[in-house]
């Protein structure tokens, strides 16, 4: 096949391709690094060794940061209580730290009972639910085992009048047949006769009785898949049902607890007691200058950590990048070069197979001119078949005419 | 179609030429009608493989996490190579698990589909030109049946096509002496190759060290391979004439049947 295939016309092609995806692997390759392995180690250490002290400092930075600026809210805080109270001094961040503290304790209880109310409620509904789902399964099945029973008892009532049609239908040729037999002056021929007729007789009611049987047992095993199939998707779907009901029950309780807890507390429904000063007590001059105060050094914390973050990300990339240039990688290029390389390799494999296919129609007509009907491609040496390589090729070279 | 020399991949590469040389670029023919073949990617869509190759995927990733979990922190090359291993043991094993008793049952189905339509030999859809009964459609079927596919009770019939385990006669000792040589030849080549890329101011010259490349190992192919493909060459072709075979193949591309001369060419060439 190789052979024909450099005979193709669209071979040329086919060998720019392989040139191109040649000359972008070679470009690959690039010159190794020129360092030994021990140096490339020590080196490579060397940078991880700045990484890590570029995150520690990063880290502390941030620490730092953090504890100042919450330093800064607090002394903020204190004085703006201490001007609420009439006065500068520790009188007024007295009474903030000690309706601050009053209210946490206070939180803590409510929330412990929430949550124990909240568990014992989940579980009193989950255990409801299943109780309900083991009654909906039992009356189910019971349900099922009676139409099992009807269907069953349907059939064997029919069977039953069928033999009992069957005997009436032969009563008469069977009662002559008794009474031929029961007649002594018949020689044994014609006994034996009267006796294979009345047997006759006897394996046509039972062949026709047990083939109905057959039936019936074929039938009640599909009633009772179908009523299997049926029971089980009923019972899906009325669990699913139950499941959906229970889980938006325990799901309005959760979300009822916390404006439980925001209206016992006296905080702002659907607030956190979490961050934010706790003020609800103050007058709403005080909470809301305290409340703009405790967000404006949140955000001057954000933007100075983000700056923090920023150089630390900043230095990461410039050390990642030498980490890559030390290994001798260049990721933009490489990862440019391998591209372009998958789609040549695409346009080479399409190419290809056309070519391919071209020469199988090829092979196939003059194949079909000498009478062969197979042709396989691929032999490991010569034997002795009809060898076309030499007939297809000139038919190929003539596809450049 | 050239084969390339890449250096990074010229170690790998080498081990394949005597083989890819031995499949002559020839085209036979013969009007033979107990001849089959199957369209092995049909075979590997089966929803049954499909699925078990799912599984696998899925096993791999998670046997991946593992492993770079494990590896995390471990330095010494050794400690490793034995992880490394471990891991690829348990890969090994769960594909024998998942995809065995496929085959197993694929190659039974096979067999069976062949036996019914009295096929001498089944070969692989890609080296099939034209003619031949296509029993993919058959093995499908048999493969999704209910039952386990009943083995034939009788062995294949003899057939026309020979085939030859190209792996059993590179271990020969001449050719895989020869083999070996030119693989070590290419290292070197390679090697050399390497160290003058180091060197090289541009594209063109990393080009023109390619080509020198290529043309050093062009020439040792012609030397040392080509004379050794020569030789099994003309031993398969002895081997058949005795045998009156029709078509010798390699047994890579054989799926069933087929007259094994394995033995009798590596005999010829002894």
């Amino acid at each position: 096949m190789d052979d024909l295939v450099k005979r193709h016309p669209l071979y040329a092609q086919l060998s720019r391709l392989d040139d191109d995806m040649e000359a972008l692997q070679l470009r690959s390759v690039g010159p190794s690094p020129a360092l030994a392995p021990a140096d490339l180690r020590r080196q490579q250490l060397a940078l991880q060794k700045e990484l890590e002290a570029a995150s520690d400092r990063a880290n502390a930075a941030l620490k730092a940061k953090q504890q100042e600026y919450a330093k800064r809210e607090n002394d903020a805080i204190r004085e703006a209580l201490a001007s609420a109270g009439g006065g500068a001094g520790p009188g007024g961040a007295a009474i903030g730290a000690g309706i601050d503290a009053q209210m946490q304790r206070q939180a803590r209880d409510v929330a412990r009972k929430a949550q124990a109310n909240l568990d014992a409620y989940r579980k009193q509904v989950v255990a409801q639910d299943e109780s309900a789902l083991r009654a909906v399964q039992a009356s189910l099945n019971e349900r099922a085992a009676r139409s099992y029973r009807t269907k069953l008892e349907q059939l064997q009532k029919k069977e039953a009048d069928e033999a009992l049609r069957l005997a009436n239908e032969n009563s008469g040729e069977r009662l002559s047949l008794r009474t031929k037999l029961s007649n002594l002056v018949l020689d044994e021929t014609q006994r034996d006769d009267a006796r294979k007729q009345l047997e006759a007789l006897d394996r046509k009611e039972n062949d026709a009785l047990a083939a109905m049987k057959n039936r019936d047992v074929a039938t009640l095993n599909a009633y009772q898949n179908q009523l299997r199939a049926e029971t089980g998707a009923e019972i899906n779907r009325q669990a699913s049902a139950m499941r959906a009901r229970t889980l938006a029950k325990i799901n309005k309780r959760e979300r009822d607890t916390p404006t439980e807890l925001a209206t016992k507390l006296g905080l702002p429904v659907g607030g956190g007691t979490n961050g934010a000063p706790r003020t609800a007590q103050l007058p709403s001059d005080v909470r809301t200058k305290l409340e703009a105060l405790h967000e404006k050094y949140k955000q001057d914390f954000t933007k100075d950590a983000k700056a923090t973050i920023d150089d630390f990300q900043k230095t990461r990339a410039q050390l990642t990048n030498r980490f890559a240039k030390l290994q001798g990688v260049d990721n933009a290029s490489l990862i440019a070069a391998q591209t372009q390389l998958t789609v040549l390799q695409k346009q080479r494999s399409q190419l290809y197979e056309q070519m391919v296919a071209q020469i199988g129609r090829e092979v196939k007509l003059i194949a079909a001119r000498r009478g062969i009907n197979v042709v396989v491609s691929d032999v490991a040496g010569p034997s002795n078949a009809v060898d076309l390589t030499a007939d297809a090729e000139k038919d190929i070279e003539s596809l450049h005419e | 179609m050239r084969t390339l020399f890449h250096p990074r991949v010229a170690a790998a590469a080498a081990a394949l030429v005597l083989a890819v040389a031995m499949l002559a670029p020839a085209t036979l023919a013969a009007d033979v009608t107990d001849i089959g073949y199957v369209d092995q990617t049909q075979l590997s869509n089966i929803p049954r493989f499909a699925a078990a190759n799912r599984q696998l995927a899925q096993y791999k990733a998670d046997l991946d996490r593992q492993f770079a979990a494990r590896m995390r922190g471990v330095k010494n090359a050794s400690d490793q190579g034995r992880i490394a291993q471990e891991f690829q043991n348990k890969m090994a094993a769960r594909q024998r698990d998942a995809l065995g008793p496929l085959f197993q049952r694929a190659q039974v189905a096979i067999a069976s589909v062949a036996s019914t339509k009295n096929l001498s030999v089944v070969l692989d859809k890609r080296i099939v030109i034209m003619g031949g009964q296509d029993i993919t459609r058959n093995v499908i079927d048999l493969f999704n049946g209910v039952g386990d596919p009943v083995p034939p009770v009788s062995t294949p019939p003899p057939s026309s096509v020979g085939f030859v385990d190209q792996v059993q006669i590179n271990a020969l000792r001449k050719v895989k002496a020869a083999n070996d040589d030119f693989v070590k030849f290419q290292q070197e080549q390679s090697n050399a190759a390497q160290q003058k890329m180091k060197s090289a101011k541009s594209d063109a010259d990393r080009q023109q060290i390619f080509k020198d490349m290529q043309k050093t190992l062009l020439d040792k192919k012609k030397q040392t391979i080509d004379p050794m493909v020569d030789q099994v060459k003309r031993a398969i072709a002895v081997v058949a004439k005795k045998k009156n075979l029709l078509l010798v193949i390699d047994r890579s591309n054989l799926i069933y049947g087929g007259t094994d001369i394995t033995s009798d060419v590596s005999a010829e060439l002894k």
